[in-house]
């Protein structure tokens, strides 16, 4: 899919438009940002925005994602944190009294 | 003030030009200098002018706002003012001016390289089976060579694209980074002049009021719903006044009491 951002007044309207227009190639919309299928039609209207509105609108690809796609430890981390007796305990302290990743060491490491 | 129409010239606090035909809007336009003709000669107007510089039943009045710039006429501040000031600066020193971006370059396939890679890697193996075996090697040097000469041409154009990606992805960010920026210094804009403009407000809401009950024209409960020219002309007789005032309504006597009234300087027309 493609993410839509716009950066300017003029841009947010067209985008606004463009998505009641092309209602099909929408996914979502929010505020000043739009998902596009992934879809030559839904880059044709995202690079039509380009065209007119040149850096004020920024397109991004975006993957679908599911939680399988991320490694096993930070899965773990996650899920045991937020099940976390103490809502107050930050996340370093947490990880560090027990056999979980850093905060620095998810930081350091791309996907 | 001076002033001068088709011809004639006008002086005094009061001026009548019932008789002329002249275009108020364009007389208000040239009182705030947004205009030469007809020319003027008058001290400098306050922002309240804006609003109110131009009295007509067809106006309308953000009434509000215009007792807010009748407050700071008179030379009120408000506590958000240091900031308000910050924050205009901060804006006009943020370059919102979109960079220059590298052209786009097509990347090369990553594919395109690899069967490349193996293409010098056979023409490699072959070379050393044919020396091996003493058999006629130029062919095959030759081959390799012109494998591995594109092979590097190849990688040196995928490393160039790439850095330009990257390029045009830092930049485009930077430039984004700043918008959101002033988006966020705008929004910050706003609010302190909300926040501005309803102490400026309320410091004048009681004048405000009793200039209401003062200038001709019916009196609601509320003064805030005063009609627009009884709004204007009661915002007026709060505001400091040193400019003359286009007067195009029937409500006053004569211009000479619209001038005391209001304690400006009024043109009538």
């Amino acid at each position: 899919m493609l993410l839509v951002v716009t950066y300017s007044r003029a841009a947010r309207r067209d985008l606004r438009n463009a998505c009641r227009a092309h209602e099909g190639c929408v996914v979502r919309q929010f505020g000043r940002a739009a998902l596009f299928s992934g879809t030559e039609f839904g880059a044709f209207q995202a690079l039509r925005l380009h065209e007119k509105h040149g850096l004020d609108v920024q397109i991004e690809h975006v993957e679908p994602f599911e939680p399988a796609d991320v490694p096993e430890h930070v899965r773990e981390a996650a899920k045991r944190y937020e099940a976390r007796t103490e809502p107050a305990t930050p996340y370093e302290r947490f990880a560090s009294s027990r056999d979980l990743p850093g905060p620095e060491q998810l930081r350091g490491v791309d996907l | 003030m001076k002033l001068r129409v088709a011809g004639t010239t006008y002086t005094g606090t009061v001026v009548d030009l019932r008789t002329r035909p002249i275009d108020g809007t364009a007389l208000a336009a040239s009182i705030r200098g947004q205009r030469c003709l007809p020319a003027v000669a008058c001290p400098e107007p306050s922002s309240v002018y804006a609003y109110a510089g131009h009295v007509r039943p067809s106006m309308g009045l953000r009434t509000r706002t215009a007792l807010a710039a009748a407050a700071r006429s008179q030379g009120h501040g408000t506590p958000q003012d240091e900031a308000i000031a910050e924050c205009c600066a901060k804006l006009t020193e943020l370059d919102c001016s979109p960079p220059d971006l590298p052209d786009p370059v097509d990347p090369v396939p990553e594919a395109t390289v690899d069967d490349l890679q193996e293409t010098v890697a056979a023409h490699r193996g072959r070379l050393t089976a044919r020396r091996e075996v003493g058999a006629e090697e130029e062919a095959v040097r030759a081959a390799l060579r012109d494998a591995a000469m594109e092979l590097s041409e190849r990688e040196t154009r995928q490393a160039a694209a790439r850095e330009t990606r990257e390029l045009r992805r830092e930049r485009a960010r930077a430039y984004r980074d700043t918008l959101e920026e002033r988006r966020r210094l705008s929004d910050e804009l706003a609010n302190l002049r909300r926040c501005a403009r309803a102490t400026l407000v309320d410091r004048c809401a009681d004048a405000f009021a009793r200039a209401v009950e003062t200038v001709p024209g019916a009196v609601p409960d509320d003064p805030f719903d005063a009609d627009p020219v009884t709004a204007a002309l009661a915002v007026l007789r709060v505001a400091r006044t040193p400019a003359p005032v286009v007067l195009e309504t029937g409500r006053f006597g004569t211009p000479a009491a619209a001038s005391d009234c209001l304690d400006a300087p009024v043109v009538r027309c």
